[in-house]
C-alpha cells in the first residue's frame, strides 16, 4: 500500500515503458500510407495522459525509500507533475512522425517514457549514487533516441556527439562524486548537508563540488558543457529536441536545486564560480544564437542562453531563489514547448526548419504564427508573458541578495536576445515566400493545443499567484533540508 | 498623500474598452474592412469619452490621487493592482485618449492588413493607458513593455522608409531602456524593506538613503530617458517616426515618448527627489543639447518626417529643461509641453499623413505650392507648425513660457542658449513651410483632392485642442498645479 501512494508515478511509467517493450516484440506492422502508426500513438496518448493524473494524485504524498535515498516530497511531486506534462504535450505533437523510422515507433515510446521514468527518479534522488544512476539512465535513453532519426547521417552524428561528451561529463561527474564522498563519507545529501558547510572551503571538497554540477550542468546545457546541445537539437528529429529542450531541462533544473540547496550553504565561493558560468552561458548563447539560420539552433543557443538565466535563481542561495528557480522551470516548460511545436507543424515531415521558411506565416497559419510570437517574446521576457514573470521573481531574488550589476548585465542579455528572437518574428510576419505556398494543415486538436498554450503564457505571465505559491510550497523542502 | 477610493472603476473600464475592442477586433473576418474601423473607432470614442470624463470630474480643489482602485495582485512580492490619477497623471491619459481616437481616424484609409494592425494599436495603446494611470512600479513596467512590443510589427509591417531598420533600432533602444528600469525598480523594492511595489507607499520620504537614491535616480533617468528622446540616446527617434505609419507616428511621438518624460518624473523623480536635485545639473546639460541639436540637425533635412522628427527631439528638450530646473513653474511648464506637444505633433504626423497618401513623397523639394492645390490640408501643418515654433495663442507657448521663465530663474546661460536657438529655428522652421506648401506648384500635384470633411475630423479635433489650450491654458494649469504644488512642497531641502 505504501509503495502505491509513495512511488504511483514511478510505478505507472515503469509499466507503460514496459507495455512499449512488448508492443515492440510484436510481429512488424505493415506500413501503410495513412494512420500507419495510430495504434502506438493513440496508446502512448492514452499512458501518457493517465500519467499527468497518476502524477496530480500522488502530489501531497511525503515519505522516504530505500533507506532514505530516495525522498517524496512536494519538492519531488511537483518537479515529477511537470515532467508528466512535458512527456504529455511532447507525445501530442507525435502524431505525425514521419522522420522516425517505420518500425521503430514502439522503441521510440518506450525509449521516451524509460527516460521519463529516469527523470521523475532523478527528482527524488537523495544518495550520490542513485543520482548517477538515474542520471545514466535517462542519458542512455536520449542517446539512442537521437540516433532514431531516418536522416541516418544527422542523427548519428548527433547522437555520438552527444554520447561522448555525456561521458565525459559523467566521467567528471563520478570524479567529482567520489571526492566528495572522501570528504563528507557518506553519499546521502542529507548527511553531507550536516558535515560540508565546515569543510567546504577546502579546495578538494568544492573541486568535488563544481565536478558534481558539472555533470548536471552537462544536462541543463551551461557553459562549458553546453556544445552538444546545437548540433544534438539540428540532428536529432524534431519531437525530440521538443523533449530535451521542455523535460530533460526541467529535471537537471530539479536536480542542481536538491544537490546545491543540500550542500551549498552560504557559500560565497561557489556563488561566484556560478556567476561566471552564468554570465559566460548567457553572453556566450545570446551572441551565437545571432548568427543562426536554422531555427533549432536557434533555439538551442537560446536554450544556452536560459541556463544562464536560470543559475541567477541557483546561485542566490536562498529559498526566494529557489521558488524564483521552479517557476521558471514552469515557464521554460510552457514557452520551449509552443516553440517547438511550431516546429514540427511548419514542418511536417521531419525536416530542419530553416528561419526563410517561416515566410508567410501569418498567411499559411495565423494561429501558429501568433503561438510563435508569443512564444518567442515570452522567451524573451517580454511582458505579460510567463517568461517575464520567471526572470522578474529571479531578479528579485537576486537584487534582494545585493546582485544588481549581475541583474543589470542580465537585462543587456535580454536586449541582445530580443534582436534574434525579433528576426525570428520577421520571418514569420513580414517577409513573403518567393513562390506561393498553399495554406498549413492544422488539425484541430492541434489548433486548440495552440490556442492553449498561448492562453496559459499569457495567463501564467499575467496572472501568476497561483504559480508562484506552488513554487513556494515546492521550495520549501529544500530549505528544511538542512 | 490625499487618496479618494473609485466609486466606479473608471480607469479600468478604459483598459477594459481596449481590450475589448482588441478582442472583437480579433473575431471579425479579415475582409470586412470597414466593419473593423467601425469597431476600432466605437471603442477608441469610448475610451476618449471615459477619459474625458475623469477629466472633468477630478476634483481641482482636493487633488492628491482620485479614482483610486487598489487590489492585491502577487501579495507575497507586495505587487497589487493599483490604479489612480493625479495632476501629473491626467493630462497625459488625456493626451492618449485624443490621440487613440484621432489615430483611429488617421488611417481609415488603411487596405493593407486592417484586422492586424487595429488589433495591435489597441495593444499598444492598452500599454500606454494603464502606465499613465498605475501606481504600482510593478505594473508600471509591465505596460511599458506592453506598449513597446507592438510598435515592431506596426512599424516594419504598415511602415514606409527603411522600416524594418527603423522599427529594429526602436525596439532595441527602448528595451535596452527597460533594461535599466526593471533593476532600478527591483532595487527599490529591495532598498525600501517594506516589501511592496506600490508608488504611493515608496513615496514616503527618508525611506532610502541619499546614495541609494541617487544611483536609482541614473538608472531611472537613463531608462526612461531613452524613451524621453533625452539627448544623446535620441537616435532611435527620428528614425522609428519616419518609418513608422502615421497613425503610428501619432502615438509614437504624441505620446509614446511622453511614457519616457511621465516616467521620469513619476518614478525617478517623486521616488527619488534626492537623487533629482543631485542630477539636476546633468539632466539640464543634455536637455540643452537636446534643444540645440534637435534644431540644428532638424534643419538640414529633406524629408518632411525627418524634420518633425529631429523637432521632436528639440521639443522634448524643453520638456527635460523643465523638469530639470526643480521648480513648481519648471513642473507645470514641462507637463504642460508634454500634452501640447503631444498634440501637435500628433497634428504634425496627421497632416503629413495625408499629403503622403496622394502625393507619395515627403520630400520637401518635390513638394511646394501645395497650399493651393489641399488648402484645408496644408492649414492644419501650418497651424501645427505654428504652434511648434511657440506662437503665443497656441498651446505650446504656455508650456515654453513657464520652462523658460524657470530656466532663467535657475540656469540663466542655459536659458538664453535655448531661447536664442528656439527663436533661430522659428525661422528656419517657417522656411520649411514656405517651400513645401507655397512657391511654384509641383504639376503632378495638380489634380489631387483636398480632405473630406470625414477625413478632416481627426485633424480639426487636434487644432481645436491647440487652440483651445492656447486661449484657455489655466484648463491644464488647474490640474497640474493639484499635483506639483504639494509635491515641490514636500520636498526634501
Amino acid at each position: 500500500m505504501n509503495w502505491i501512494t509513495y512511488a504511483g508515478p514511478e510505478i505507472f511509467y515503469l509499466g507503460a515503458s514496459l507495455w512499449f517493450l512488448l508492443l515492440s516484440f510484436a510481429p512488424g506492422q505493415k506500413v501503410v500510407a495513412n494512420g500507419a502508426h495510430r495504434r502506438e500513438y493513440l496508446s502512448a496518448m492514452l499512458l501518457a495522459s493517465i500519467g499527468v493524473l497518476v502524477c496530480l494524485a500522488s502530489v501531497h504524498a511525503q515519505g522516504w525509500l530505500f533507506v532514505r535515498s530516495y525522498s517524496v516530497d512536494i519538492f519531488s511531486q511537483v518537479f515529477k507533475t511537470l515532467l508528466a506534462l512535458g512527456l504529455f504535450l511532447i507525445v501530442c505533437i507525435c502524431d505525425r512522425m514521419d522522420d522516425v523510422d517505420d518500425n521503430r515507433h514502439n522503441e521510440f515510446y518506450f525509449l521516451l517514457f524509460t527516460c521519463t521514468l529516469a527523470l521523475m527518479l532523478l527528482v527524488s534522488a537523495e544518495h550520490l549514487l542513485s543520482i548517477y544512476l538515474c542520471l545514466e539512465l535517462s542519458s542512455y535513453s536520449l542517446y539512442i533516441l537521437v540516433g532514431l532519426r531516418k536522416r541516418r547521417s544527422l542523427g548519428l552524428e548527433a547522437a555520438i556527439k552527444y554520447f561522448l561528451i555525456g561521458s565525459f561529463a559523467s566521467a567528471a561527474m563520478l570524479f567529482g562524486m567520489a571526492l566528495l564522498y572522501s570528504a563528507c563519507g557518506t553519499g546521502y545529501l542529507a548527511d553531507m548537508a550536516k558535515t560540508l558547510p565546515r569543510i567546504l572551503d577546502s579546495p578538494a571538497v568544492m573541486i568535488g563540488l563544481l565536478f558534481t554540477l558539472g555533470g548536471f550542468f552537462f544536462k541543463l546545457a551551461v557553459f562549458p558543457f553546453h556544445s552538444w546541445a546545437p548540433d544534438t537539437y539540428q540532428g536529432g528529429s524534431n519531437q525530440v529536441a521538443a523533449y530535451i529542450a521542455t523535460a530533460s531541462k526541467v529535471a537537471a533544473i530539479a536536480i542542481i536545486l536538491r544537490v546545491v540547496a543540500s550542500t551549498a550553504h552560504d557559500s560565497a565561493y561557489l556563488a561566484r564560480v556560478l556567476v561566471i558560468l552564468s554570465v559566460v552561458s548567457m553572453t556566450l548563447g545570446n551572441l551565437a544564437a545571432i548568427a543562426q539560420k536554422d531555427l533549432k539552433r536557434l533555439l538551442a543557443f537560446s536554450t544556452i542562453a536560459h541556463s544562464g538565466y536560470i543559475l541567477i535563481g541557483i546561485l542566490v542561495l536562498d529559498s526566494a531563489g529557489y521558488a524564483a528557480t521552479i517557476f521558471y522551470a514552469l515557464a521554460l516548460l510552457a514557452m520551449k514547448f509552443t516553440a517547438f511545436m511550431v516546429v514540427v507543424e511548419v514542418a511536417p515531415d521531419g525536416r530542419n526548419l530553416q528561419i526563410e521558411e517561416l515566410a508567410g506565416l501569418h498567411k499559411r497559419s495565423p494561429i501558429l504564427a501568433l503561438a510563435l510570437l508569443t512564444a518567442l517574446f515570452s522567451l524573451a521576457g517580454i511582458p505579460p508573458t510567463v517568461g517575464f514573470t520567471g526572470k522578474f521573481l529571479i531578479f528579485t531574488a537576486a537584487i534582494q541578495k545585493g546582485y544588481v550589476a549581475l541583474v543589470i548585465f542580465a537585462m543587456l542579455n535580454v536586449v541582445i536576445s530580443l534582436y534574434y528572437y525579433l528576426l525570428v518574428i520577421k520571418a514569420a510576419y513580414l517577409l513573403e515566400p518567393a513562390q506561393e505556398m498553399p495554406p498549413l494543415v492544422v488539425s484541430f486538436p492541434k489548433k486548440l493545443l495552440a490556442g492553449l498554450s498561448i492562453a496559459v503564457i499569457l495567463f501564467a505571465g499575467f496572472c501568476p499567484y497561483w504559480f508562484i505559491q506552488i513554487a513556494q510550497a515546492a521550495a520549501q523542502p529544500l530549505i528544511w533540508g538542512r | 498623500m490625499h487618496m479618494e477610493p473609485a466609486s466606479f472603476p473608471f480607469l479600468s473600464a478604459i483598459l477594459l474598452s481596449c481590450i475589448a475592442g482588441m478582442f472583437t477586433i480579433l473575431f471579425i473576418p479579415e475582409e470586412k474592412h470597414r466593419l473593423i474601423k467601425q469597431v476600432s473607432a466605437v471603442f477608441s470614442g469610448i475610451c476618449l469619452l471615459l477619459t474625458l470624463y475623469v477629466f472633468f470630474a477630478f476634483n481641482r480643489r482636493v487633488g492628491g490621487m482620485q479614482f483610486v482602485e487598489n487590489i492585491p495582485w502577487i501579495p507575497s512580492l507586495g505587487i497589487s493592482y493599483f490604479n489612480g490619477v493625479d495632476g501629473f497623471s491626467l493630462p497625459n491619459l488625456l493626451l492618449t485618449g485624443i490621440v487613440f481616437f484621432t489615430g483611429v481616424l488617421t488611417m481609415w484609409e488603411l487596405e493593407n492588413r486592417v484586422k492586424e494592425y487595429f488589433a495591435l494599436y489597441f495593444v499598444l495603446v492598452a500599454g500606454v493607458f494603464g502606465l499613465f494611470m498605475s501606481l504600482d512600479l510593478f505594473f508600471i513596467f509591465v505596460w511599458y513593455d506592453v506598449s513597446l512590443f507592438p510598435m515592431y510589427l506596426l512599424i516594419a509591417i504598415w511602415g514606409t522608409t527603411r522600416k524594418e531598420y527603423g522599427a529594429m533600432k526602436l525596439t532595441l533602444y527602448l528595451l535596452a531602456g527597460s533594461s535599466l528600469i526593471l533593476p532600478a525598480i527591483i532595487f527599490l523594492w529591495a532598498k525600501s524593506g517594506i516589501n511592496t511595489f506600490s508608488f504611493v507607499s515608496l513615496m514616503h520620504p527618508g525611506l532610502f538613503s541619499p546614495a541609494d537614491q541617487k544611483f536609482a535616480f541614473l538608472l531611472l533617468f537613463l531608462g526612461f530617458g531613452i524613451l524621453a528622446a533625452v539627448w544623446p540616446m535620441h537616435t532611435w527617434s527620428p528614425d522609428g517616426h519616419v518609418a513608422a505609419p502615421h497613425g503610428v507616428s501619432m502615438v509614437h511621438a504624441g505620446v509614446l515618448m511622453k511614457i519616457g518624460a511621465f516616467g521620469v518624473l513619476r518614478v525617478a523623480i517623486m521616488l527619488c527627489p534626492l537623487g533629482w536635485i543631485y542630477w539636476a545639473k546633468l539632466m539640464a546639460v543634455l536637455a540643452v543639447i537636446g534643444i540645440i541639436y534637435g534644431a540644428l540637425v532638424g534643419l538640414r533635412q529633406t524629408d518632411l518626417k525627418y524634420v518633425i522628427g529631429y523637432s521632436s527631439v528639440s521639443h522634448m528638450g524643453v520638456v527635460g529643461l523643465g523638469l530639470s530646473t526643480v521648480t513648481v513653474e519648471g513642473l507645470n511648464g514641462a507637463v504642460f509641453q508634454m500634452f501640447a506637444h503631444g498634440i501637435m505633433t500628433a497634428l504634425l504626423f496627421s497632416s503629413v499623413g495625408y499629403i503622403y497618401d496622394r502625393t507619395h513623397t515627403k520630400a520637401i523639394p518635390e513638394l511646394g505650392g501645395l497650399s493651393r492645390i489641399m488648402p484645408v490640408a496644408s492649414a492644419f501643418f501650418i497651424l501645427a507648425a505654428l504652434a511648434g515654433i511657440g506662437l503665443p495663442g497656441l498651446a505650446n507657448f504656455w508650456g515654453e513660457l513657464l520652462v523658460f521663465l524657470a530656466a532663467f530663474k535657475v540656469y540663466p546661460l542655459f536659458g538664453v542658449i535655448a531661447v536664442v536657438t528656439l527663436v533661430v529655428t522659428a525661422l528656419f522652421m517657417l522656411r520649411v513651410v514656405q517651400k513645401a506648401f507655397y512657391g511654384p506648384q509641383n504639376p503632378h500635384f495638380a489634380g489631387l483632392k483636398d480632405l473630406s470633411p470625414w477625413l478632416g475630423t481627426p485633424r480639426a479635433i487636434l487644432a481645436a485642442v491647440l487652440l483651445i489650450l492656447g486661449l484657455y491654458p489655466s484648463l491644464l494649469f488647474n490640474v497640474i498645479r493639484t499635483a506639483s504644488v504639494p509635491f515641490m512642497h514636500g520636498l526634501p531641502r
